[in-house]
């Protein structure tokens, strides 16, 4: 699990790589409409998106009618494992705050 | 979705006494949870270790082992304490901290809110690392990764695993 966010984290350090991630939260798009919109060669931006589907952001589709275009869509997966991560510390800190609540105004007495 | 958290509430203690509790008393106050474990052994005391050049958030176990949770970069009693935070089961990238207010709200009343914040951020040396230089950018990384977040949630579907 932490080493999945790690990916995530080093695939995301690449400023075209996170032009990509923003485009694709747009919408689906094609590898053509991507490589020409970020500014790269079709085989740079080939390379990127590997990075990007070896940790899981986007996947690759084609439309049945043909099969040599790819599609590229964002999958939102590896945001979550972050998200999980929120709400335990949300939980912690709920928990944690009233117990200093409930000893603060009980005089400093520990409540066990 | 916000890539923070943030947690309040109100205590019927002065804003003075409150700091002080909070922070000399955290051994007795703090629950020690197996469910939301801190430090890698079994769960044990927290206490802020002052006795060094900077001072600490430790926790020591029962059997006396002593684990960094991290370390104060901000102590203004009584109004604000801040501390890095980073448990034992953490993932490797995620390097997040804690920010501590107290607001008087009336003369034995005070508003004690806890941001937890950092979940988007790229921790400094693997920044380096992947090539990020200076602070600046990360701030931007961070702003950028914080949208992308909110923005995700509106198109995230259940996860099928």
């Amino acid at each position: 699990m932490g080493k999945a966010l790690d990916r995530t984290l080093a695939a995301l350090a690449d400023p075209h790589r996170r032009r990509v991630v923003e485009l694709l939260g747009e919408r689906p798009r094609p590898a053509g409409e991507l490589a020409r919109l970020v500014g790269l060669s079709p085989p740079a931006m080939s390379r990127h998106l590997r990075t990007l589907r070896a940790c899981g952001l986007v996947s690759e589709s084609h439309p049945e009618f043909d099969a040599r275009v790819r599609i590229y869509e964002l999958q939102p997966s590896p945001m979550r494992e972050l998200k999980t991560w929120l709400e335990r510390s949300e939980r912690l800190w709920a928990a944690q705050l009233g117990a200093f609540k409930r000893f603060a105004e009980g005089g400093g007495k520990a409540d066990r | 979705m916000s890539s923070r958290v943030l947690v309040a509430l109100r205590v019927d203690v002065s804003r003075e006494r409150a700091f002080d509790v909070f922070v000399q008393d955290i051994g007795a106050w703090w629950r020690p949870n197996g469910l939301f474990r801190t430090a890698p052994d079994e769960p044990g005391t927290l206490s802020f270790d002052f006795s060094g050049a900077t001072t600490l958030l430790v926790e020591t176990s029962p059997d006396g082992e002593r684990y960094q949770i991290g370390e104060v970069v901000d102590y203004r009693p009584p109004e604000r304490l801040t501390f890095t935070w980073r448990q034992a089961d953490f993932p490797e990238g995620l390097v997040t901290e804690v920010a501590v207010r107290f607001d008087a709200v009336a003369a034995t009343t005070t508003r004690v809110s806890v941001e937890h914040r950092g979940f988007h951020a790229v921790p400094e040396d693997s920044a380096a690392r992947h090539g990020f230089p200076d602070a600046a950018l990360q701030m931007r990384l961070a702003e950028w990764w914080r949208t992308l977040l909110d923005n995700l949630a509106d198109h995230t579907r259940p996860d099928p695993n």
